[in-house]
């Protein structure tokens, strides 16, 4: 999608180049999977809330991990960014390996780089946004990379202002979090993520925090940062919202990927009993 | 809040406290005993070498020692220097709470102490006592026309009160079925007899007299003295040439009529009107002017040295209570579980005992610290400990999410610790932390155990020298008062600053 009232864009191209500079060994280009989840295990207690997830997630897309509440999905999702840490199975992001705990004992260190090096390509956009309220707009955006990237303060400030407009916040960047909508927030919290320049964005709910007719003006933000060649991976259990935002779906429940394949695979043919069944609960909502 | 309420307690305490602090001394000075001479050198040596005699007293006992703004004066003053001339040196006179002198003497913080220090069994087995300079004994004040009180016998079930480890208080202890009230100094002693609270005081005649002529002319003294006790001049263990020196002197001072002379100036004719007579004289207000205007500008020291000991607790203990609070909220045991424990014993110790403990045991270990600092140690370690909570519930108060979305910027726990979550904390425990301050200031009251002559202490000699503890008490409070003003409108100022923006 082309949206011309955002300002600028990354060639794709120069965006593989990036990616895959880093890896050490070459890899096979030809289908691109920046995140591949294999059989991961997570249990709390007794109680397993991931249970051997298995699914793989192709480069510069925009992908909807989509389920009923309680299905393991946000969970998933943090694992991606290690805010959670999973106990068996795979995790590949790019070049960076991650292997269940009880797997692989990791020493202090181990964990701490490969927790850099994992969200140094993943950024995250949170269910209620968790801005730092003691900051400006601007600085929310900019102190990540100052701190974090060494930047100068002029530098990382210049970066932030630029997504800052991006998500149409250039007017905003001298207020503080509280004295803006929800809806700005979450572009703030957009921003806040793109200014550390992940290759993979990933976004918590993203509609659950606002008014309901606040929820198209973040389909077409989401769709709006296409251009930038990011691996958006989007956790929803709203159907309708998923179905208009996504390129690829994966339904998950009990804890596993239970089907995945484009929107018309899944919304209009899906192949499995519990997609069907949650497809057929859709349809049945007046509401849809 | 509940910081708060300690504080007043120990305020409140403070009386029943020195009653435990008297037999925590009296465990100290026991342990003072096991060691070895203090001194290698003999005391009377050094004292010539330095050319001072160090001279403990508490100056709250007028008219045998009282102090105006470091400016001492009473018979037992007159005798020290009297005595130091007598050895070619000159007197230093170092103020002391009475339940603290003993320990300090044993400490080598002075070389002797003469303040009204009755001679007693108890005493001379752990202390060397000079010939005694001076015969007292203990009378009974009443409120005028009580009947039924007239001698020790008629004390039984009645509530007396007595200054805190005097022989008084000794004495009726030892008398069954009387309850004992223990003041800090007799002339609150006495203002509670005058306001009804308890029906009996019990002092040596010469301060009793003194201060009932002073300043209490509805009390009065009944019967004789009913105790027959000697002063002498109390020397730490060992010091024996000290003694011999000492009594030579006395007895100089004896043959030259120096002693008459000092006995007429205070206990002379004069002095010694009764008290019937004494009341006939101008009747004192309760709250006397005239005494503020005589002495508002001695309290400037005692406030000078509270304000000190204040703030450099609060900006030593600041940041020592920040560090213990991240050690504790941070996930490896290995820093929690210590800093945890710090702030349980720190907390859960009176901190007079702290005091008491850094003054008079440390220096066993060799670790001599000066009283100033022992003071500024023991308000920081204690103060540590509160802070350190505040901080932690300040922290804690973050929402979970600030943490988690610092560190999946990608920013360390150390980073997100600085830039995200203390500037949070902080703007939320100014209020806490003020609390805490003003606790620390009027806590710093109890550093007086260990002859330090802050604020409190200056108001409770002034209150004693002149006998109107209605008139010093509330020109304390005052003095207070304006030290914590400057604090409050810091803490104010911060917080307008650090103002959260809510809505626009």
């Amino acid at each position: 999608m082309n949206t011309p009232e955002y300002g600028f864009s990354l060639p794709k191209a120069a965006f593989h180049a990036k990616l895959h500079s880093r890896k050490k060994q070459p890899v096979e280009i030809a289908e691109p999977r920046v995140i591949e989840v294999t059989n991961i295990v997570k249990r709390y207690g007794k109680n397993s809330v991931l249970n051997r997830a298995t699914f793989q997630i192709e480069d510069a897309q925009l992908t909807t991990i989509l389920g009923p509440s309680g299905c393991g999905k946000s969970t998933m999702l943090r694992c991606l960014n290690r805010l959670e840490r999973f106990d068996r199975g795979q995790l590949r992001i790019g070049d960076v390996e991650v292997v269940g705990t009880e797997e692989k004992a990791l020493t202090a260190a181990q964990e701490k780089d490969l927790t850099a090096r994992l969200r140094a390509s993943v950024g995250i956009v949170f269910q209620n946004f968790n801005l730092f309220p003691h900051l400006t707009v601007l600085d929310n955006c900019a102190r990540g990379p100052q701190i974090i990237k060494n930047q100068n303060r002029k530098a990382a400030e210049d970066l932030a202002r630029r997504y800052l407009e991006k998500v149409g916040l250039g007017e905003k960047v001298d207020f503080y979090p509280a004295q803006l909508s929800g809806g700005q927030q979450q572009r703030v919290a957009i921003a806040r993520a793109l200014a550390m320049e992940p290759e993979i964005v990933l976004f918590d709910e993203p509609t659950s925090a606002l008014d309901p007719q606040l929820i198209q003006g973040v389909a077409k933000m989401l769709r709006g940062l296409d251009d930038l060649g990011k691996t958006l991976v989007v956790v929803s259990h709203d159907m309708a919202f998923a179905r208009r935002i996504s390129d690829q779906v994966i339904y998950f429940e009990g804890g596993r990927a239970v089907e995945a394949g484009t929107v018309e695979e899944v919304f209009a043919n899906p192949k499995m009993p519990e997609t069907q069944a949650f497809m057929e609960s859709f349809r049945d909502d007046p509401q849809n | 809040m509940i910081r708060k309420t300690k504080s007043v307690r120990i305020q409140r305490m403070k009386l029943l406290m020195s009653q435990r602090a008297r037999q925590i001394a009296s465990l100290l000075l026991l342990l003072l005993l096991f060691q070895s001479p203090v001194f290698a050198q003999s005391a009377l040596e050094r004292v010539r070498k330095s050319g001072e005699l160090r001279i403990g007293t508490d100056a709250t006992y007028p008219p045998l020692e009282s102090a105006e703004g470091g400016k001492f004066s009473g018979f037992d003053i007159d005798v020290g220097n009297a005595l130091a001339r007598e050895l070619g040196v000159r007197a230093t006179f170092i103020n002391s709470g009475f339940d603290g002198i003993f320990p300090a003497l044993q400490n080598g913080s002075f070389d002797v102490v003469i303040s009204s220090v009755t001679i007693t069994p108890e005493r001379s087995a752990s202390m060397l006592f000079s010939d005694p300079y001076y015969a007292s004994g203990q009378l009974i004040a009443i409120r005028k026309g009580t009947p039924g009180i007239a001698k020790p016998e008629d004390l039984p079930g009645k509530r007396v009160g007595v200054q805190i480890s005097t022989t008084a208080q000794i004495d009726l202890e030892k008398r069954k079925n009387v309850t004992v009230a223990v003041y800090n100094t007799i002339d609150l002693a006495l203002l509670d007899l005058k306001n009804g609270r308890i029906d009996a005081v019990v002092c040596d005649a010469p301060v009793l007299r003194y201060m009932i002529r002073q300043s209490f002319p509805d009390l009065s003294t009944v019967g004789a003295r009913f105790t027959d006790e000697k002063f002498g001049i109390v020397i730490a263990q060992g010091n024996d040439d000290l003694r011999r020196a000492l009594n030579s002197a006395l007895w100089h001072i004896t043959e030259s009529g120096e002693y008459d002379r000092l006995n007429m100036k205070w206990f002379g004719e004069a002095s010694e009107r009764s008290a019937d007579e004494a009341a006939s004289q101008t009747k004192r207000k309760a709250f006397d002017v005239g005494i503020v205007r005589r002495t508002w500008s001695l309290f400037l020291t005692g406030v000078w040295l509270t304000a000190r000991l204040a703030l450099l607790s609060l900006a030593l203990g600041l940041p020592i209570g920040l560090l213990f609070a991240l050690a504790r909220v941070q996930s490896s045991k290995t820093l929690a579980a210590p800093a945890a424990l710090y702030v349980e014993v720190m907390r859960g110790t009176p901190l007079l005992v702290q005091i008491l403990f850094i003054y008079f045991v440390l220096p066993l270990f060799g670790l001599n610290i000066p009283a100033f600092w022992s003071g500024v140690i023991a308000l920081t370690l204690n103060s540590a400990a509160y802070i350190s909570e505040i901080f932690r519930a300040g922290i804690l108060s973050i929402e979970a999410g600030q943490m988690e979305a610092a560190r999946a910027l990608g920013m360390s726990y150390p980073q997100a610790m600085r830039h995200i979550i203390l500037p949070q904390t902080f703007r939320r425990v100014v209020p806490p932390l003020t609390n805490e301050a003003i606790a620390l200031l009027k806590d710093s009251s109890l550093v007086s155990i260990i002859g330090l002559t802050e604020l409190a202490r200056t108001g409770q000699e002034l209150a004693s020298r002149y006998a109107a503890p209605l008139t010093i008490w509330p020109v304390v409070a005052i003095f207070y008062l304006l030290l914590t003003f400057p604090l409050t409108r810091v803490a104010e100022y911060l917080e307008r600053r650090w103002k959260p923006v809510t809505r626009a």
